[in-house]
């Protein structure tokens, strides 16, 4: 099924065509209930235990459809990625954008063979708490406090929330001086970022 | 006297340097919560970082005031000269110990230490060494030289201040806001569509995603537009099944509580993987 197709069935299930409107009350069997029943068990990881879901590290190979990261305390680990797995580098896109080298945060369910099926990939993301100290054209450079970050802003895929109000393009409003988080991908061995959100406050 | 304006102005300006940077650390707010993030505290342990972070204050208020009180001279200057060498290497030490931490050297502001840094502190081992020959009282010798000496003053303290990266809140942002003013760097970012961030933002408040956000198991996979609406679609598990999460959310207007949902099987779905 190519990508529009695929796209077309979907939009055709939601929006609907004779079916009519498919809203949130027409879905009588997703009572809260039974969403909480198909959870899986809190398994109460304390503070001193990993999470055998999730996997942090970076891209060491990849073969076929699995990823083979080795964390950050030496620990090796083989991620299965599938067309049902969510995968970020900068924007959502897809499997075919990993690269060797990438950051790579992943979630999903640990296999008896100790591999991971992923249900979220994030590659290179980061989260930086920093001042603006200055704006170059489709660049900010950053002061975490602790280390200076050159921030690319990338048209069409950047955007800005000034004071929690939804995401726009429009990044006229960033100032010199004021408090910025950045939620954006690293660019691997460098102290650069593409940003993908912007959170700031209004002039 | 001729001349002897050069050291003299020296230990105005050092006096000028320590007095400040003395007083944050020993009066300063947030002091304490600097000297326990400075490297300072792998010198001396975390315990005792902020009593030493003190008692540097002290010793540099104590310098300052020694500089000025022209009975000290000289011993005040060689003294000073030898604590900026000190300083100098301490900075060494903080840059290769624990290249992460901050300064701390004048203010509660957290700045990387870095080439200014240096240069700054090279700038006070100078200051200190020349105001060595002084041979004057420094306010007889401004009395005799007021332009010059105030001039240097001027210009060396604007060197200092540039050479500060605490202080660049008050010089360096003001220029680059009234730049950005002027021609703003990013305002051809701006393009017309709806940012994907802007649609899961509505997303995230709509009672649909509420109703279904227990089934799903991914982030987003895929956005499209259809017509007036965004399509964001998230991988989701329904009675042990692979299913597709499809939201519609309105893509100009906010209005959460319109935003619907379907829960549809995964057209493409594998057997998922066993386990």
């Amino acid at each position: 099924m190519s990508t529009v197709d695929r796209r077309r069935f979907l939009s055709k299930a939601v929006l609907g065509t004779a079916a009519g409107v498919v809203g949130a009350t027409a879905l009588g069997s997703v009572s809260p209930e039974v969403a909480l029943a198909e959870q899986q068990a809190n398994v109460g990881l304390g503070a001193d235990l990993y999470d055998p879901n999730f996997v942090e590290g970076r891209i060491t190979a990849i073969k076929g459809t699995v990823l083979w990261v080795t964390s950050s305390d030496r620990s090796f680990h083989r991620i299965h990625v599938t067309t049902a797995t969510s995968v970020w580098k900068l924007r959502h896109t897809t499997f075919a954008d990993a690269a060797v080298g990438d950051g790579l945060y992943a979630r999903g369910v640990r296999l008896d063979d100790g591999t991971l099926a992923a249900d979220s990939v994030w590659l290179n993301i980061v989260n930086l708490r920093t001042t603006i100290v200055g704006m170059a054209p489709n660049m900010l450079h950053l002061d975490s406090g602790t280390e200076r970050v050159v921030a690319h802003v990338v048209p069409g895929t950047s955007a800005a929330v000034y004071n929690g109000t939804p995401a726009v393009r429009d990044m006229s409003g960033v100032r010199v001086g004021r408090h910025a988080q950045v939620i954006g991908a690293w660019r691997p061995d460098t102290n650069e970022v593409d940003v993908s959100t912007l959170y700031t406050s209004a002039a | 006297m001729t001349g002897t304006w050069v050291p003299a102005t020296q230990l105005v300006l050092v006096a000028g340097a320590f007095a400040p940077a003395g007083w944050f650390k020993l009066f300063g707010r947030g002091s304490a919560v600097v000297a326990r993030r400075s490297a300072l505290g792998r010198l001396t342990g975390k315990d005792r970082a902020v009593r030493a972070f003190r008692l540097v204050g002290a010793v540099e208020l104590v310098l300052a005031a020694a500089l000025l009180v022209p009975p000290l001279a000289p011993a005040a200057p060689i003294a000073a000269a030898a604590w900026s060498l000190a300083m100098l290497g301490y900075l060494g030490y903080a840059k290769w110990s624990a290249p992460e931490s901050s300064c701390g050297c004048m203010s509660a502001k957290e700045t990387p230490i870095g080439v200014r840094s240096f240069a700054r502190a090279a700038l006070l081992v100078a200051a200190s060494a020349l105001g060595v020959l002084s041979t004057a009282p420094w306010p007889v010798v401004l009395s005799g030289n007021p332009v010059p000496m105030l001039g240097s003053l001027v210009l060396e303290a604007a060197l200092f201040v540039v050479l500060s990266a605490e202080l660049d809140a008050y010089w360096v942002f003001p220029l680059r806001r009234f730049r950005a003013r002027l021609r703003h760097p990013l305002r051809d970012a701006a393009t017309g569509d709806v940012p994907v961030q802007a649609s899961l933002h509505q997303l995230h408040r709509s009672p649909a995603y509420r109703s279904v956000h227990d089934l799903m198991r991914s982030t987003l996979l895929d956005s499209w537009d259809e017509g007036e609406w965004r399509m964001l679609t998230f991988s989701a598990r329904q009675d042990g099944r692979r299913a597709i999460a499809v939201f519609a959310v309105p893509l100009r207007e906010y209005e959460p509580e319109r935003v619907r949902v379907a829960l549809v099987d995964d057209p493409e779905s594998e057997p998922a993987p066993a386990g």
